[in-house]
């Protein structure tokens, strides 16, 4: 797929372009969304507000650019500003969703029992991270962007990134060990 | 190495990214800390577990909704566009330019550190005007009562002149 030749029929007014660009990056960017907000209902409302701003900034797009990074840049500014103004921070995100953890069975009833446990506080866990954090955790690990790319996103230096990431884990880590008793 | 530099160090370990020398000093300090090593086992743990989070797939009825965005976007500026065109008429320019000004000696009177004499001075003024207003009904009122009784005198004398006149005929 051209995306800059549906770009710029989308700029054309044209509907069937961009519907393809919804059907192309609406996953994506809900998912982004739902990992940073932890509310599917929140993920809903913001993923709306990123697609409208997209819609109204697509003239200023530069078609030089890479598009799918710039549009995560448009997400992340838009999350990252409305979780600031309005300080919505969950004291509790949604339950982890079962039906996607039983896929997940790994060698046994036990694995599994241990890798829903570890997923379950992780996903928790997010929650402690602060904004920032939380992104460039899910840039890295929830999306598997490379550094660079995460760098990209971010305009941040590359080492910062990096340092940014171990940090988050390390944090998500501590969440683990906090709750299975120290040094267990 | 300190643990705390080995803390720095474990996801680029993890991910292979050290140089062979870094990587070898890690390793050792990891085979003899056992916190560390307990650490680097739960960030295993801890990726594994942000790996493994699927993709959840977005409602139809959001889909819907961001299909329709350039719809809603038209709709808005079509309710939009009149009212702008509206307000921007060069007509209602000196409006706007009377209510800036208005505005600004507003603020000027309701937040200037020494609003409050402002606003005195503003009401002394005012109750110098009521009463010059009031002193000169007053005097309207007594020039009034003086014009009614002139008037009355007048046609007092006017119909004393009459009297006079048809004395001097019976004579």
């Amino acid at each position: 797929m051209d995306l800059d030749a549906v770009i710029r029929e989308c700029l054309e007014g044209s509907q069937s372009a961009w519907e393809t660009l919804v059907n192309t990056f609406a996953k994506r960017i809900f998912n982004m969304a739902y990992q940073f907000s932890g509310s599917r209902q929140e993920a809903e409302d913001k993923t709306q507000e990123v697609f409208l701003k997209l819609y109204g900034a697509l003239p200023r797009y530069d078609s030089g650019k890479n598009f799918t990074a710039w549009l995560l840049t448009l997400a992340k500014n838009h999350l990252i500003d409305e979780y600031r103004r309005t300080k919505w921070e969950k004291t509790q995100r949604d339950d982890f969703d079962e039906r996607v953890l039983a896929q997940t069975a790994g060698d046994g009833p036990e694995q599994s029992l241990v890798e829903k446990e570890a997923k379950t506080l992780v996903w928790e866990g997010l929650n402690r991270l602060s904004a920032d954090m939380r992104m460039v955790i899910i840039l890295r690990d929830l999306q598997g962007k490379s550094y660079e790319e995460v760098a990209e996103i971010l305009d941040l230096p590359l080492g910062t990134v990096k340092s940014r990431v171990n940090r988050a884990r390390l944090q998500l880590a501590l969440v683990l060990r906090e709750y299975r008793g120290g040094t267990s | 190495m300190t643990c705390e530099r080995i803390e720095e160090l474990l996801s680029a370990f993890l991910e292979g990214e050290l140089a062979a020398a870094e990587k070898a000093e890690v390793a050792a300090h990891l085979a003899a800390c056992p916190e560390c090593a307990r650490l680097l086992d739960l960030l295993k743990e801890t990726t594994c577990a942000l790996a493994g989070f699927p993709e959840v797939e977005p409602s139809p009825e959001l889909m819907a909704g961001l299909y329709a965005v350039p719809e809603r976007k038209a709709a808005r500026k079509r309710w939009f566009r009149p009212v702008f065109d509206t307000l921007t008429r060069p007509a209602l320019q000196p409006v706007f330019a009377a209510f800036t000004v208005l505005f600004i000696a507003l603020s000027f009177v309701l937040f200037h550190p020494e609003a409050r004499g402002v606003r005195k001075q503003i009401s002394v003024q005012f109750h110098k005007g009521v009463g010059a207003v009031e002193k000169i009904y007053a005097d309207a009122g007594g020039l009034k009562g003086e014009i009614r009784a002139v008037s009355a005198n007048f046609i007092k004398s006017f119909k004393n002149l009459d009297v006079l006149k048809s004395g001097e005929g019976k004579k």
